[in-house]
Order: structure tokens, then C-alpha cells, then sequence
């Protein structure tokens, strides 16, 4: 009569063990699930901000794109008009010409620059390539290479998915742990069947687990 | 207690901890079905506010871009008729007799004519074979010129548009999920009440059980339905 009783509480001493065990593993594998939603969030605001910065960049390099364009025509339609003024017999026009030549123009091919002086930036249909000087004002800030929001909600996905597949695991664990403590309340034969089947279920979910944060961390590329 | 209470106080035990187990599956998979929700939620409102931004940048670009398109016009405009009112001119002083005139009005058509010619050059409505008139008498197709600029905004609106419903869809799943989590931890509750409890009680929690667990089911059912 005495054995057996001894039996129970050894194995009840065992199941407390194991509940501690399971329960650290628990609270760790839900920080762990938690800590990788918050990493995605984090990533997805990153993203934002960058695309934000992005965006306010870009639209100032149209703004100033399209302020260009237009003192470039203004530039190219009175160096036409001036021309006719210069070829003309009259003197007085001549010499209107030439005021104008002398103190409008210089001001006038600055601002114009380079939209107005490179006929590079005329396209082949004629007219003016805003889209390319654009370009060049995008490739002159240099801040704007390092902002990708892109890359960082693509890296939040992969955080996303981790999470995913932890929660399986986090999950199983947790039913573990329901399944011991089952078994420290039952009788000892079912008590027997019910811990193996917790410390099983336990079991799986910690390979699970494991095995989810091993594949995650060679995917972000491993160490690199 | 009645007899059969005292006789096999165990009775009904194995019912408990079976319905137990099925509450546990469920339970565990509601909270998969959650985390996925809630992961989804956030990454269609990501999208939502991402294309959010697109859409200002598109606007201030399409704004720049049409404002600077029109000018050119109007600029094209009004320096082809300077050219036509000096050229009338010009030879209204002829028929004058006003030699002087003719010739000063003659050369300020001849400006107005080269400062539109060049304008003319550089104007995307009037050389793009999609806006530009078939003739001098016509004007460009500002319907298809408007269409067309307009139709990344309006492309980015509308995935804007679709992104935000996402969220709410997927937001509200996730809501809905926690709610019948909860109604799941009752039957936790009452499944608990009735391993504890004497065999004639304990069929009577079991059955509480298996109702809030049904509603459960159901709720999930609707849910991942709709």
C-alpha cells in the first residue's frame, strides 16, 4: 500500500517539474511570437516614414522639375523672338535686341539651365524631357538611395510569416501545458496516458519552434 | 447525491475530458485563425496608408505637370494672336499709306510669330499624336489629355480604396476571432466545473459545455464564411 502512494508522488513531484518547464517555454515562446509582431510593425512604420520622406522628396524634384520647364520656354521663346529683332533693318530694334541681349538674357539662361541650354533635354518629338531632369534631381539626393520602405515591408512579411508558424508552436506548448496539469489531477493510470501525451504534445511544439526560428534565421540570411 | 453518484463517482469523465481535448483543438486553432487576421489587418492597412502617400505624390506631380502643359498652350495662344492682330495691323497701316507703321508692325508679327512657332515646338499637347489637333483650326483633345493624366491618381485611389476595405474585413475577423476565444474559455470554465463536480451535475455542465462550444463553432463558421 505504500508503494504505490510513494509511485504517486514522485510522479506528481515529476508533472510540477515539467509544469514549470512548460510554462517557462510557454511565456518564452509568447514573448518570442509577440516580439516578432512588434519587429513588424516596427518595419512597417520604418517603411512609412521612409516612403513619406520619399514622396516629399519627390515631390518637391517634380515641383522644381516643372519651375525649370517653364523658365526654359519662357528662355527658348525670347531668344526666337529676339533673333527676328536682331535681323530686322530697323536700329532701334537692333539696338532693343542688344539691351536685351546684354541684361535680360544672362538672368534668363541661369534660371533656364540646364532644361533651356542643353539640347539634350529637348526629345526627339521636341519637346522638353522633364522626366529626365527629374531623374537627375531624384539621383542628387544622396539620402534618398538609403530610404526603401519596399525593403522593409518586405522584411516585416518575413517577420509576418515567423510569427505565423511560431504561433503553432507557441500554441502547441501551451496545450501541453493544459495536458499537465490534466494529469496532475486524474488517477495514476490515466494520469500516465494523459502526461505522455502533454510531454508529446509538448515536444513537437518545441521542434516546431525551434525548427520555425532556425529556417527564419537562415531565410534574413543567417549571420550575414 | 443519489446512488449511482456514490456507486461510480468517476461516471462521465471520460466525456468531460474528451470535450475537453475538443475545446483545446479549437481553441488553438481560433488562435492561429486570430494571429492571421490580425496579421493580414496590418499588412492591408500598411498597403492602404502606402498607397495613400503615392496617391498626394501623384496629385502634387499631375498638378505640376498639367499646370506647366496648359501655360505652354496659353502661352502659344496669346503669341499666335499678337502675331495675327500686328500682321491686321500692319496692313491696315499699309492701306493707310503708313510706310513706318506697316514696317514696325510687320516686325512685331514677325516676333509674336517666331516666339509662337518656338512654343509651339515645345508644347506636349500640340506634338503628342494622342492630344494633338489634326489641324491649326482645332484645338488639342484636352478630354483625353485630362483622362489620361489623371489615371494613376485615380489607379492609386482605387487601390487605396480596396486596401482600407481589406483591413476592415480582416480587422473585424480578427475582432470577431477574440470574441469567440472567449466564449471558448467558458467552456474551459464549465468543462473545469464539471471533472470536479458529482457525476449527475457533471452531465448537466457537459451539456452547458457542448452549447457554448457549438455556438463557438458556429460563430468561427460565420465568421470564416463571410
Amino acid at each position: 500500500m505504500e508503494e504505490p502512494k510513494k509511485k504517486n508522488y514522485r510522479l506528481e513531484v515529476i508533472i510540477a517539474i515539467l509544469i514549470a518547464l512548460v510554462s517557462l517555454t510557454t511565456a518564452l515562446a509568447t514573448w518570442r511570437t509577440a516580439s516578432l509582431g512588434s519587429k513588424a510593425g516596427d518595419l512597417i512604420f520604418k517603411g512609412l516614414l521612409d516612403a513619406v520622406k520619399r514622396q516629399a522628396a519627390a515631390n518637391e524634384d517634380w515641383r522644381r522639375a516643372y519651375q525649370e520647364a517653364g523658365y526654359a520656354r519662357d528662355y527658348l521663346i525670347t531668344i526666337d523672338g529676339l533673333i527676328v529683332q536682331e535681323n530686322s533693318t530697323d536700329p532701334a530694334s537692333q539696338e532693343h535686341a542688344a539691351q536685351l541681349r546684354t541684361y535680360l538674357l544672362p538672368g534668363m539662361e541661369s534660371l533656364a539651365t540646364p532644361l533651356g541650354t542643353d539640347p539634350s533635354y529637348l526629345t526627339s518629338q521636341g519637346w522638353l524631357d522633364v522626366q529626365k531632369r527629374f531623374d537627375e534631381l531624384e539621383a542628387q539626393t544622396p539620402d534618398l538611395s538609403s530610404l526603401n520602405p519596399l525593403a522593409s515591408f518586405s522584411l516585416a512579411d518575413t517577420y509576418f510569416s515567423e510569427q505565423r508558424w511560431l504561433v503553432v508552436g507557441t500554441i502547441l506548448i501551451a496545450v501541453s501545458l493544459f495536458w499537465l496539469g490534466l494529469s496532475q489531477l486524474s488517477h495514476l493510470r490515466s494520469r500516465i496516458l494523459i502526461l505522455v501525451l502533454g510531454v508529446l504534445v509538448y515536444g513537437i511544439g518545441l521542434v516546431w519552434s525551434l525548427g520555425v526560428e532556425f529556417v527564419f534565421f537562415i531565410l534574413r540570411g543567417g549571420v550575414m | 447525491m443519489n446512488k449511482s453518484d456514490i456507486s461510480n463517482p468517476e461516471r462521465g469523465k471520460t466525456l468531460v475530458l474528451v470535450l475537453t481535448l475538443l475545446n483545446t483543438v479549437l481553441v488553438a486553432s481560433i488562435s492561429a485563425l486570430q494571429v492571421d487576421a490580425n496579421i493580414r489587418a496590418n499588412q492591408a492597412n500598411r498597403d492602404s496608408q502606402f498607397a495613400a502617400v503615392q496617391f498626394t505624390g501623384s496629385l502634387i506631380q499631375t498638378g505640376a505637370r498639367s499646370d506647366y502643359d496648359l501655360n505652354t498652350y496659353s502661352v502659344l495662344i496669346s503669341n499666335t494672336q499678337e502675331a495675327l492682330v500686328a500682321e491686321y495691323s500692319a496692313m491696315q497701316q499699309q492701306s493707310l499709306d503708313n510706310q513706318p507703321g506697316f514696317e514696325a508692325l510687320t516686325l512685331e508679327s514677325q516676333i509674336y510669330q517666331a516666339r509662337a512657332d518656338r512654343v509651339k515646338s515645345l508644347s506636349f499637347l500640340m506634338n503628342d499624336p494622342a492630344y494633338a489637333p489634326a489641324s491649326d483650326q482645332e484645338s488639342p483633345n484636352m478630354t483625353a489629355y485630362i483622362s489620361d493624366l489623371n489615371s494613376i491618381s485615380l489607379e492609386l485611389v482605387q487601390k487605396q480604396n480596396d486596401a482600407s476595405d481589406a483591413y476592415h474585413r480582416w480587422n473585424n475577423k480578427s475582432d470577431s476571432y477574440v470574441a469567440v476565444l472567449t466564449v471558448l474559455a467558458v467552456a474551459f470554465f464549465l468543462l473545469g466545473v464539471a471533472q470536479m463536480t458529482q457525476p449527475s451535475l457533471r452531465f448537466l455542465f457537459s451539456l452547458f459545455a457542448i452549447g457554448v462550444i457549438s455556438i463557438g463553432i458556429l460563430w468561427t463558421l460565420i465568421v470564416l464564411i463571410f
